[in-house]
């Protein structure tokens, strides 16, 4: 196990001696989102449902922030690796594949819940947003979680320039996480917009996090963890297969 | 005991890549448990395809790789492998010392930090201790290269190149240090362009081109073999032979 340890400390030591842009930074943006969304917009939209504006954006706002880090942690760290060719330092090491698999994958999610627990205080303080459900939570976090860290892996491997990891995040992840219900809830939408809200895996997870956080949901809560469940296992795997077999990361 | 084996056996090793390159064709090889063994070719012939087979970091099309009698691909042969590659590829974030700690820490040392604090002392690298790879001049980075592929105390050292763009005085330096890791019984495979390292370090060499092995023997060997009086001329022979 000894090894496993070590990549993942070396992926924490990472993300902490970059705090100010790992962590600070999306910290930051998500508290300016709840300032100016919820404050603001806060005084015309007064209620979503039974819960004030304010407080109905922030499970949203810490599902963006989280899967957003997690994605872009872990396909930063990996495609430089790669680049700069210290990845043969782990693939040559002693280690098993699911070892290297679960290293890299837990600096993405250190990251990720690093932002979390700063939104969680902020939101607490700002907007004192209750924790109704944290069992639902903790398993919504930890498949969503997966999936976004897992998907920064495989992206991470198979991009060939920089620019590949930043198109994923700024015209997959980004636009869906936007038309996921994280400022609405997608029963105020026109058909078929809300029909097809419902084909955007963010959707769901926004919903497990807020029916975590404020026991409100668009959906049932077990149609949106079997969902996130039925994405994130095969993506992980896939980045399983990719350590395993070598895949583009040996010639 | 692992010196029963050899250090290194390769058994019908070929490597194609993706786009058609025939690296290695059918090689076989075998380097005795406790040799200096130099292997030499022009850019392209193989060198570096066989090294990146041994240490798992590519996949071969065809063959068998064994490490003192383990297949290459088992925990307990990459454990015993240290690989200085031709690049510097050192990890943009880590310093010195946590470069050499966390090498420790994938190979499974459980207390690596006083094997850093030697090989930090050994390579000349002690003002350098908290720097973080990226800062250091290029003599520290090729050394520092050296100290990691030594960390965990391998059997079989791969050097690919070491040599390469360093000073003359750097160059010395680390031929002392290798005869040194030599004498202590590690097993070492060399590659190199400098004749003259091939012929002052190695006991046995090698000659490699286009993926094939064309002469093995000592210098002294080579050159009876060739007619020839210098191992220059040796190269020159076999590589238009």
């Amino acid at each position: 196990m000894t090894p496993l340890v070590w990549l993942c400390k070396r992926e924490t030591l990472r993300v902490s001696k970059l705090w100010t842009q790992t962590v600070l930074a999306p910290v930051v943006s998500s508290m300016l989102f709840i300032l100016v969304f919820g404050l603001s917009l806060g005084g015309r939209i007064k209620q979503v449902g039974h819960v004030d504006y304010d407080v109905f954006i922030v499970p949203g706002l810490i599902t963006m922030a989280m899967a957003q880090a997690a994605y872009a942690n872990n396909a930063s760290t990996i495609f430089q690796a790669r680049f700069d060719r210290y990845v043969n330092d782990v693939l040559s090491a002693p280690m098993r594949p699911w070892q290297m698999t679960l290293g890299y994958t837990v600096g993405g999610l250190v990251r990720a819940l690093a932002i979390g627990l700063s939104l969680l205080v902020l939101g607490l303080v700002l907007v004192h947003v209750p924790v109704r459900h944290p069992f639902e939570l903790a398993v919504a976090m930890a498949l969503g979680l997966t999936l976004f860290a897992s998907l920064g892996l495989v992206v991470g491997i198979y991009a060939e320039v920089w620019d590949h990891t930043t198109f994923i995040q700024n015209i997959v992840i980004l636009p869906l996480t936007f038309v996921g219900g994280v400022f609405y809830s997608v029963h105020v939408l026109p058909s078929p917009w809300e029909e097809l809200s419902h084909f955007n895996p963010i959707f769901y997870l926004v919903n497990a996090v807020r029916y975590g956080f404020l026991g409100e949901s668009d959906v049932s809560i077990w149609l949106s963890l079997g969902v996130i469940a039925v994405l994130a296992v095969p993506v992980y795997a896939w980045s399983q297969w990719l350590f395993s077999t070598g895949r583009r990361l040996k010639d | 005991m692992y010196r029963d084996h050899p250090a290194l056996k390769l058994s019908g090793l070929t490597k194609r890549y993706g786009d058609g390159t025939l690296a290695l064709e059918d090689f076989d090889l075998e380097i005795p448990a406790g040799a200096f063994f130099g292997l030499l070719g022009p850019n392209g012939a193989g060198k570096t395809t066989l090294i990146s087979a041994v240490c798992n970091l590519l996949r071969i099309t065809d063959g068998e790789i064994a490490v003192f009698g383990q297949p290459h691909d088992s925990l307990e042969a990459r454990s015993w492998v240290g690989l200085a590659e031709q690049d510097i590829n050192l990890d943009r974030f880590l310093t010195v010392r946590e470069t050499l700690t966390y090498h420790g820490g994938y190979w499974g040392m459980r207390d690596p930090e006083e094997r850093a604090d030697e090989l930090i002392e050994a390579f000349g690298l002690t003002h350098k201790r908290d720097t973080r790879a990226p800062r250091l001049s290029g003599g520290q980075r090729r050394r520092l290269l050296l100290a990691r592929a030594l960390m965990h105390r391998p059997r079989l050292v791969i050097f690919d190149e070491p040599t390469a763009g360093v000073d003359f005085e750097l160059r010395q330096e680390l031929w002392r240090y290798l005869r040194g890791l030599h004498e202590a019984g590690t097993t070492i495979l060399l590659t190199t362009h400098y004749l003259e390292e091939a012929e002052e370090l190695c006991d046995e060499i090698a000659l490699i081109r286009d993926g094939r092995l064309i002469a093995r023997d000592n210098a002294e060997g080579l050159r009876s073999h060739f007619g020839v009086e210098r191992l220059q001329d040796v190269y020159v022979k076999a590589m238009a032979s």
